[in-house]
């Protein structure tokens, strides 16, 4: 079989691949205790000075770090006036000596970015909620939960919104 | 079917054993509106959504949920329960005019 033309250039692509993909692997491996994926991406920015305070407010200087959470959201909502959200965290205990406190809602453009907390404890057994939103145009959105240790522990979606569920 | 606002229905498996952790999914009849909507002869649409939310289950309180008219009409919401012992689990939403709607359905083991 002759050898089409660009193969060199398509060896080399394949070779950055492979090393993007373990300069990939080293990092998950320098992450110890986080859900794989999570450390994939970049937090997303804080938008504004809005969204800022009530992070600022909700956790003070305590950082916020990505992992533990799901946030499931679809990359697409077509009707922004029902988006589903479904929360969980399957690794986190909740016994009566660790167990997640709370869990926050922050999206970030709508019109009252923090829009539900859930005070949640032990008596349910694991985190999982599954609850519909609206939204009023493509943005992030945060998944931020308490421990009763004051542990913070976040995960992100981004979400295009079709048609604005805010007027 | 006509619903009013403040009907509420609350779904649990219909066979529970005891130390199972079960799905509960709640929903209430509510409009949520913002207070950003006009209705059709321009008057503004106040704000009137459900802002409180409690989970009670053999009179311990479970869970506490607060809201905004960010939350859908209607709002459904599903979480978990560890069903340790039999006896109500009630919920209790209450709007931003104050007004109180609950519900309540019974934990009950399967014998078999």
């Amino acid at each position: 079989m002759p050898r089409a033309p660009d193969e060199p250039r398509r060896r080399e692509f394949l070779k950055q691949g492979l090393a993007l993909g373990l300069a990939v692997a080293a990092g998950q491996a320098l992450r110890p205790g986080r859900l794989v994926g999570a450390a994939l991406n970049p937090d997303p920015e804080v938008p504004n000075e809005q969204v800022a305070r009530i992070l600022r407010d909700l956790f003070g200087d305590r950082p916020i770090r990505r992992g533990h959470v799901l946030l499931d959201m679809p990359l697409v909502a077509e009707d922004g006036r029902v988006v589903p959200v479904i929360i969980e965290a399957p690794d986190l205990p909740m016994t009566t000596e660790n167990y997640v406190k709370a869990v926050h809602l922050i999206v970030d453009h709508n019109p009252d970015p923090y829009l539900a907390a859930f005070d949640v404890s032990p008596a349910m057994g694991t985190l999982s909620l599954q609850f519909r939103i609206k939204m009023k145009r493509s943005t992030w959105v945060r998944a931020i939960i308490e421990t009763n240790t004051g542990e913070v522990w976040a995960d992100y979606a981004r979400v295009n919104v079709s048609l604005n569920g805010c007027g | 079917m006509n619903l009013t606002i403040g009907d509420a229905r609350i779904r649990v498996p219909s066979r529970i054993q005891q130390g199972d952790t079960i799905q509960v999914h709640a929903i209430v009849q509510h409009p949520m509106d913002t207070g950003f909507f006009r209705s059709a002869d321009g008057q503004p649409i106040p704000a009137y959504f459900i802002k409180d939310v409690t989970v009670l289950y053999a009179d311990r309180q479970v869970g506490h949920f607060m809201w905004t008219s960010g939350v859908s009409r209607d709002p459904v919401v599903t979480f978990t329960l560890v069903a340790d012992r039999e006896g109500p689990l009630t919920i209790r939403w209450i709007d931003n005019q104050g007004a109180v709607f609950e519900q309540t359905a019974r934990i009950a083991f399967s014998t078999t």
